[in-house]
């Protein structure tokens, strides 16, 4: 039985040697409800479509979830869970509809993919996921971007943009980490 | 087949839900209005929500825009203060230098009107108790300054240089009463000798009893003593004493330099005319 730090264990994937073997067997990985995580979903679309959009930078919550779903829920709800909050992102923000959806289902599939084959129980593993997921929005991003206006907007800062999307995603990924961990109950 | 599909489900679900943002995407791409329609729905679900967040977050920005105004206007105070505290002190520089250019220029004048060579020179000290009236200049023997030369301003006679040395001078002020400047009254023409009495005025002595000298007569140097140029202003006559004290009027001259505010004076270095 493995005993990790309080504070580690708040923001890192829990041991669970039987994940594996779980998963091969056909048992969902986790059996924990996504409500809170929806309810997290909505809130930081709240903030990034209405309360930062007032700052220089607006932090991209929502990411991080996606990354939390992918390590913690890895199932058909939190395949649709990212789906729909890049989807709610888009509708609320006005960007092009899909981009957000595309960008966090793909980060998703992609945390799923790793969370499946690694044990994720140290921080910076997480902190390693996070910087993935911050390269695959972007490299969706400039896909999206070649189909309409937006690449004059956006391919000009994208370098900056990507710098200071992980810069800012991995400062607060423990603090949401260790907010969900704490909100949601231990299960599965 | 069904262990298959329970197997990758989630990596299947991820699958379809990519190739549905994809499909969104494409067909939103190639319509020229936004094809949207259960984000609508989702839009109008968050309406609340986002009108709510963006009320709160104006009434908080604007307490922090309230707070951090304060600040600031309490560092700008601060620095204006400051800012005023410099200005002010320039404005009270550029009063001083006026009032010496005012100083120099009644002394430019005053050279000008002079034909005798002349020295400007600055008082850099004076005497240190109130009978002491004498003040030190700052040119000596080095700018041709010697003994018995007259110290002048505009308004009149400051006294004569009684000592020197290389780069300094010691000037007897009229207001001495060792001090005596051969002087005339400027109306009636009477001649006497204008003597200091220490504090800031003279008597003119030996005007005969019975002549016409008025108060506010204008007393000037007579230049029969050839130390003092002629005609230059000393003071006005401000009180005639009792006569029945011998065959001498006692007549009181205000002298019209202000000793105790002297800076600059102009030193005849030659013969006066």
């Amino acid at each position: 039985m493995l005993s990790l730090p309080s504070w580690k264990k708040f923001w890192s994937s829990p041991a669970d040697p039987n994940r594996l073997a779980n998963e091969l067997s056909g048992v969902p990985v986790s059996a924990r409800p996504l409500g809170i995580v929806v309810l997290s979903g909505v809130s930081a679309i709240l903030l990034q479509t209405s309360l930062f959009p007032h700052s220089p930078f607006v932090p991209d919550f929502v990411l991080i979830l996606c990354v939390y779903i992918g390590i913690y829920h890895r199932s058909v709800g939190g395949a649709a869970a990212a789906f729909f909050l890049g989807y709610i992102l888009d509708t609320c923000s006005g960007a092009p509809v899909g981009m957000h959806a595309c960008a966090m289902s793909t980060v998703f599939a992609a945390v799923a993919a790793i969370s499946g084959s690694l044990w994720l129980n140290n921080p910076p593993a997480v902190l390693g996921l996070i910087l993935l997921a911050v390269g695959l929005k972007t490299a969706v991003f400039l896909v999206f971007s070649t189909f309409g206006q937006l690449a004059t907007v956006l391919q000009p800062v994208i370098a900056r943009y990507v710098m200071w999307d992980a810069a800012v995603a991995m400062l607060l990924t423990p603090i949401v980490f260790i907010v969900l961990r704490r909100r949601e109950p231990e299960s599965g | 087949m069904h262990g298959w599909f329970r197997r990758y489900k989630v990596f299947l679900s991820c699958g379809f839900f990519l190739a549905l943002s994809v499909f969104l995407a494409t067909l939103n791409a190639s319509s020229p209005y936004r094809v949207d329609p259960v984000g609508v729905l989702f839009l109008e679900a968050m309406l609340p929500l986002q009108i709510g967040v963006t009320v709160a977050s104006r009434g908080v920005e604007q307490v922090w825009d309230s707070y951090f105004g304060l600040w600031s206007a309490h560092r700008d105070n601060d620095l204006l203060r400051q800012r005023v505290g410099e200005l002010e002190q320039l404005a009270q520089r550029a009063v001083e230098v006026n009032l010496a250019n005012q100083r120099l220029q009644q002394l430019l004048d005053l050279q000008a009107k002079i034909e005798s060579p002349t020295v400007a020179a600055r008082v850099i000290g004076r005497g240190p108790a109130l009978w002491v009236n004498r003040i030190v200049l700052d040119k000596g023997t080095q700018q041709n300054m010697a003994k018995d030369m007259v110290a002048l301003v505009a308004e009149g006679i400051v006294g004569r240089v009684v000592s020197t040395s290389a780069h300094t001078a010691q000037v007897l002020l009229a207001s001495d009463p060792s001090s005596g400047i051969d002087a005339l009254v400027q109306r009636t023409r009477d001649r006497g000798i204008v003597v200091g009495t220490g504090n800031g005025r003279g008597t003119l002595k030996y005007i005969p009893d019975g002549t016409d000298v008025r108060v506010g007569d204008s007393v000037v140097a007579s230049g029969l003593d050839e130390i003092f140029p002629k005609g230059h202003p000393i003071g006005s006559v401000v009180r005639i004493g009792m006569k029945d004290r011998g065959m001498f009027e006692d007549v009181e001259v205000r002298l019209h330099v202000e000793f105790a505010k002297l800076e600059e004076v102009l030193v005849i270095t030659g013969r006066p005319q």
